[in-house]
């Protein structure tokens, strides 16, 4: 009796983990099929990408990245986007970093009310700002310029940091920064020479993420740019919007795959450094 | 090394009073332990000698020098905190020598003092380690380094040991001990446990509630509890306390009518809470009757659990026992050993003396 139900419940026990995991694969398989058949296409002749029904056995050919190379300026919005990527996600994080630490850690009346405030800029829709934010930029003639776009980037960057950094520094023990401040250092002293290389893998990740968020930002870069700072982005809907040709397919999956491949590697990035606990030992163990 | 004043402190959180008037003067070199249950505002009020925290009235004076405007770096001092705080990006010697760089000492002198603390401490063979690699001891020994090397005018220590387990922490005590016999320097210790604090200080205050109830040197607080709250506090196993009227200053009547006869008369009346030691307590023919719950020996002494009346008292005795269970007893103990309190206020009575 006692073994039958003990079976029982070792079956039953190997069996919900395995649907488990079956459900994940699934759901891995669903999202990454667009991906995968963007991937493919890139490598596939004109005519091939449109065969019915669609063949997985092709010539592959690299004609579709030699043609998005020299097409529409391609070089220099993948420099604009980098350009523009770095800048937003730097000074976001360098901005956003030192608020979140001020929201974790200083004591001052209206603090929560202030962080709260920040975050819900958020909630504005982003269409809502571009044409202000155009309309500012022409007034100030600076359109089509990368500064323009990194500062329209960090509006809404530096909340988003500030609030993945508030609460990276509220899981650090204060412990340490007033060890720090006991040892000689003033608040900021601590912040530099104590937090921020603890904080190392939190910084870097969100600094990553944020850089994936300005990469692939679309709206405000449309609005703001339109030849000298435009971003792959604006390129890649453009491609797509040729309503005269019709949609260049081969040409679209080739700089999808270019777009994406950037951010794949990124994200496994994140993935790493968050995986890392540096701030193992720091207290009890 | 110098001395601390602490005079007419408050502390209030906005409206909520945490600190009321704490007055404490502690001499050069002393040892001088905090104690109390969580939230006495023990804690606190270490924090503000280190200038973690705002003084909201009263002034702190550090040798001589009021320093309630100014910063922790500036007040020369060092802290070792319950958890540790060791900067984990850097090894046990960065560790160590990190207020010296930040106070701009010459490399030569930064090592020479690490290697010092080092040695004091044994632990020249770890300097290499980060935190992460050492154990829970290992840690709480580079944090004393930490404090050491400063050569501070206070150490603060914010219940060191309270993270270590129980064997680890007797041996850390006696080492904390002989360190500071060693070194001197003026010491404020916060403590939960009301043993570390009495064999560590040179005195003791107890704190409760924000108020101070007693200080003293540690044996003066355990002969002479100025109030049941010190009373019940201070002393492992804790003192046994009964109440009732007294009636006659010689006998304190118990609400279920049991009358217990007192060796020596005492001062007033109206609600008494009278205390005795376990220790204090002996067997005798007659006393204070009481049945015997549970026997529990050591080898060297024996503690008996029995109940006299409504209450559960325990006696501790020398040697062995062949009490049993179940058995009635009869207990007393010296006059000098019996503490009066009035109930309502858990101030202590003086026992008249004839």
């Amino acid at each position: 009796m006692t073994s039958l139900a003990l079976s029982g419940g070792t079956r039953k026990s190997r069996f919900w983990p395995r649907v488990r995991i079956a459900a994940g694969l699934l759901a891995c398989v669903i999202f990454l099929f667009p991906v995968f058949w963007m991937v493919l296409s890139s490598f596939k002749a004109q005519r091939d990408i449109f065969t019915v029904p669609p063949t997985l056995f092709f010539t592959p050919t690299l004609q579709h990245y030699f043609e998005y190379m020299q097409r529409a300026d391609i070089s220099r919005r993948m420099i604009n986007t980098i350009i523009v990527a770095a800048g937003s996600g730097i000074i976001s994080i360098v901005a956003g970093g030192m608020a979140g630490y001020a929201l974790a850690r200083i004591r001052l009346r209206g603090a929560g009310t202030i962080g709260v405030l920040i975050l819900l800029s958020r909630g504005v829709p982003p269409i809502a700002l571009a044409v202000p934010m155009f309309l500012v930029a022409r007034s100030l003639g600076v359109t089509d310029q990368h500064i323009t776009l990194i500062l329209a980037y960090c509006t809404f960057l530096i909340p988003y940091v500030m609030w993945l950094m508030r609460g990276f520094f509220l899981a650090l023990p204060k412990e340490l920064e007033e060890s720090a401040m006991i040892d000689g250092c003033s608040r900021m002293g601590a912040f530099f020479k104590i937090i921020v290389p603890i904080s190392m893998p939190g910084i870097l990740s969100t600094l990553i993420f944020s850089m994936i968020l300005a990469w692939e930002e679309l709206l405000f870069a449309l609005v703001l740019t339109n030849r000298y700072a435009s971003t792959i982005p604006v390129a890649i809907a453009g491609i797509a919007g040729d309503t005269v040709n019709g949609a260049n397919w081969g040409a679209l999956t080739a700089v999808g795959t270019f777009t994406v491949l950037p951010v794949v590697v990124f994200a496994l990035l994140v993935q790493k450094w968050l995986i890392q606990g540096l701030a193992d030992g720091a207290t009890k163990g | 090394m110098s001395t601390v004043a602490i005079r007419n402190v408050h502390k209030s959180y906005g409206a909520l009073p945490v600190i009321h008037c704490v007055s404490l003067d502690i001499s050069d070199g002393e040892f001088v332990a905090l104690v109390g249950p969580s939230g006495c505002g023990k804690s606190t009020l270490l924090r503000m000698i280190a200038g973690l925290e705002d003084i909201t009235a009263g002034d702190i004076v550090i040798a001589d020098r009021v320093v309630n405007d100014i910063a922790p770096k500036d007040r020369d001092i060092a802290m070792v905190f319950q958890n540790y705080a060791l900067y984990p990006h850097m090894n046990v010697r960065q560790n160590m020598g990190f207020a010296l760089r930040q106070r701009k000492i010459s490399r030569d002198e930064i090592d020479r003092r690490v290697m010092n603390a080092a040695r004091i401490l044994g632990l020249e063979q770890l300097l290499d380690r980060k935190p992460r690699a050492l154990s829970g001891g290992q840690r709480q020994r580079v944090a004393m380094g930490r404090a050491i090397v400063r050569n501070p005018n206070v150490f603060l220590f914010d219940e060191p040991l309270s993270n270590l387990d129980a064997k680890l922490r007797v041996q850390m005590r006696s080492e904390l001990k002989e360190l500071h016999q060693r070194l001197g320097v003026t010491t404020v210790y916060v403590t939960h446990d009301q043993i570390e604090a009495m064999t560590l200080a040179d005195r003791v205050v107890v704190m409760n509630g924000g108020i101070v109830e007693q200080m003293g040197p540690p044996l003066e607080l355990y002969d002479k509890p100025m109030s049941l709250f010190v009373a019940a506090f201070i002393g492992s196993p804790p003192m046994n306390f009964l109440e009732g009227s007294l009636n006659t200053p010689n006998a304190l009547i118990l609400d279920d009518g049991t009358e217990v006869a007192l060796p020596a008369p005492v001062a007033g009346n109206g609600r008494t809470t009278i205390g005795v030691r376990p220790e204090h307590l002996f067997l005798t023919d007659a006393g204070w009757p009481a049945v015997v719950s549970v026997i529990e020996p050591t080898g060297s002494e024996t503690q008996i659990t029995a109940r006299l009346g409504d209450y559960v008292i325990r006696v501790l005795i020398r040697g062995r026992t062949d009490v049993q269970p179940g058995e009635t007893i009869h207990v007393s103990a010296k006059p000098a050993d019996i503490h009066v309190f009035d109930t309502a206020s858990g101030r202590r009575r003086e026992t008249v003396t004839t």
